[in-house]
């Protein structure tokens, strides 16, 4: 059994123009301790999915009626709003994407960490306190005895996403969500804080959904990665695996629009052409047809099903499969 | 070769240390909060001590100095009509305008702050039901309210607090509602509900928090209206009854007398004057101060 299992996620959201299905019909499970990269574009559902395990989705939004999470083997689905609650932070944790808004701008560190010491494990002040400054050293901050009484804009972005790692980490989670966690950060401190991550992850066995739209997030770093397109899971394999044969074309696409740097100057830079499709009307068939070049009539006719021998599935009519061998 | 150490750029040291002094100079609140600051903490502590004072008590009559100006013996504000000390009467009137000044916008602050933090934060039927309330207690015209209250409940301090306090609901639930709409949707307090964090928590310890400080800058806008709408109403009689002094009644009962004893009206008057003009001019020295503050944080 998994630590966390995801089956049939299904989300979608009422519009001025209808029903927009955010989430169609994700089914995924990550083990103690593996990291789980999930990659897609601006709206292809991957933080929607991801707020759905938290059970910290919007009013508004409405669920698949199959879908089911489970953490631990306890269905989060079924469980009530204050028990969900204790989960949240003691068991699953998540880290967002801007540091610079995650952070309580009138707290101290000190007592946004400490918080949920005190909520989850009913550590006294000084004892929460005492814990925050090895939470801040953990994450390497710098002086963390002094760092603890600082706010929040004292500190640089990278500093104050560490910051907000110690938060996610404080009552050792088991499962952690990142969340774009590098996205609004400068290049330079992005490999810094998904070190730390994947530091962390390792040494405290948790398990880590690794979410992002760069391939080069999660390369090296997610034991496996799922490719969202438009709501759905369309390849999901070990990432060795995926980045040396993607089968779904849209995959490949990804993977050929990453800039070299043994790349001849001056080459043009692969681009997938057209926009993702409209998920209030989404097209029949499979969502990525109208931008494939190897789509067909029954492509566009019905929608390929998740499929695959062994760790790696794609969800495609034309894979290519050569290369997968 | 000697090592010769980087020469400091001539004037930097100077142009660094005026830097130091003008960001000093604005830290500074400067006269135009001390000064009424000062005549502010006189009066509340005049009005807190008035028993310990040796002044005549308020409603004391001076058959030997009936209507003397100002400047008299053993009555340095002079007396009205009664040979009433009008010092006395000022410093015990201050103790009605100050508790109506703090009370009525904390109790309208206090009442609309929850009401305001509940609509903006749960949205949805609350929201509206909310907002359905408030544009009702709109409509009662404010005056109205005052009149009842004072028919109905006749002249204690509290009610006039809790009568003026509810004038000051609608505007204080707005803006909060409007302060906790901004604050609801950051990313901290999903971060926070992330951590486990119930909605009375968020509420309390991410929202309230960051709220709190605009509130009060309404709050020092409501403290001298309070005290002013306090004179009016004691002035038409519908405040505190006699024999409680307050400012406005004493200008009431000199009104008769302007012409031969205009003291009677004029010192309560004037006193009113300065202290409504001295919670204005040191609050919105405050309130400059916190958006610079507000400022440098963001």
């Amino acid at each position: 059994m998994s630590l966390l299992e995801v089956e049939r996620a299904e989300v979608a959201f009422p519009t001025g123009r209808g029903l927009l299905t955010a989430v169609d019909g994700v089914s995924l499970s990550v083990d103690e301790g593996r990291v789980l990269g999930i990659v897609g574009e601006s709206g292809s559902g991957k933080s929607v999915l991801s707020r759905a395990i938290m059970g910290l989705l919007p009013r508004s939004a409405r669920t698949g009626a199959e879908m089911q999470v489970r953490l631990g083997g306890r269905d989060l689905r079924a469980m009530a709003e204050r028990d969900l609650r204790r989960l949240r932070g003691r068991e699953m944790a998540m880290v967002f994407q801007d540091p610079m808004t995650a952070l309580n701008p009138v707290m101290t560190l000190g007592d946004q960490i400490g918080e949920s010491l005190r909520l989850h494990l009913g550590m006294g002040r000084r004892q929460a306190r005492d814990r925050s400054v090895e939470l801040l050293a953990a994450v390497g901050l710098p002086q963390p005895a002094t760092r603890v009484d600082q706010h929040p804009h004292q500190l640089s972005g990278g500093m104050r996403q560490r910051v907000a790692i110690a938060i996610a980490l404080a009552c050792d989670p088991r499962l952690l969500i990142a969340d774009e966690p590098t996205t609004a950060l400068d290049v330079t401190v992005q490999h810094g804080i998904l070190d730390l991550l994947q530091r962390q992850s390792r040494e405290r066995g948790m398990a880590m959904i690794l979410i992002t739209h760069d391939l080069g997030v999660v390369a090296g770093r997610a034991d496996e990665v799922a490719v969202m397109y438009a709501g759905r899971v369309v390849e999901q394999a070990p990432t060795r695996t995926l980045f040396a044969a993607p089968t779904m074309p849209y995959t490949r696409g990804l993977l050929a629009s990453i800039p070299r740097i043994e790349d001849a100057p001056g080459r043009r830079l692969e681009a997938i052409g057209g926009r993702p499709p409209d998920l209030v009307n989404p097209p029949a068939g499979c969502a990525f047809a109208p931008r494939c070049a190897l789509a067909s009539d029954l492509c566009r006719r019905q929608a390929p099903p998740l499929e695959g021998e062994g760790p790696a599935r794609f969800a495609c009519w034309h894979p290519a499969m050569e290369a997968a061998e | 070769m000697a090592d010769v150490a980087a020469p400091m750029p001539v004037g930097a040291e100077d142009r660094h240390a005026a830097a130091i002094a003008a960001h000093r100079r604005r830290r500074r609140l400067g006269p135009m909060f001390w000064i009424p600051a000062a005549w502010l903490a006189v009066l509340i502590a005049a009005a807190l001590a008035a028993s310990w004072l040796g002044l005549a008590p308020p409603d004391e009559i001076d058959w030997m100095a009936i209507q003397v100006p100002p400047g008299a013996e053993g009555h340095v504000l002079g007396t009205d009509v009664l040979g009433r000390d009008i010092l006395s009467r000022v410093i015990h009137g201050a103790r009605v305008s100050l508790t109506v000044g703090f009370a009525a916008p904390a109790i309208g602050v206090g009442i609309g702050l929850a009401l305001g933090m509940a609509a903006g934060y749960f949205r949805g039927w609350v929201d509206e039901a909310i907002g359905i309330l408030i544009d009702a207690w709109l409509a009662i015209p404010g005056l109205a309210v005052l009149l009842l209250f004072s028919a109905v409940f006749g002249g204690s301090l509290s009610m006039v607090c809790l009568s003026l306090g509810l004038l000051f609901i609608p505007a204080a639930a707005r803006i909060t509602r409007a302060q906790t709409l901004t604050y609801a949707n950051r990313e901290f307090v999903l971060a926070a509900r992330a951590m486990g964090a119930s909605d009375t928590r968020i509420l309390a310890r991410e929202i309230l928090p960051n709220i709190i400080w605009p509130l009060m800058a309404f709050v020092m806008i409501d403290i001298p209206i309070a005290i002013v709408i306090e004179g009016a109403l004691s002035f038409l009689g519908l405040s505190v009854k006699a024999p409680t002094p307050s400012w406005g009644g004493m200008i009431a009962e000199g009104r008769e007398h302007i012409e031969d004893s205009s003291w009677i009206s004029l010192i309560p008057t004037a006193v009113m004057f300065v202290t409504v003009l001295s919670f204005n001019l040191a609050g919105d020295v405050i309130r400059r101060r916190f958006a610079d503050t507000r400022e440098a944080a963001i």
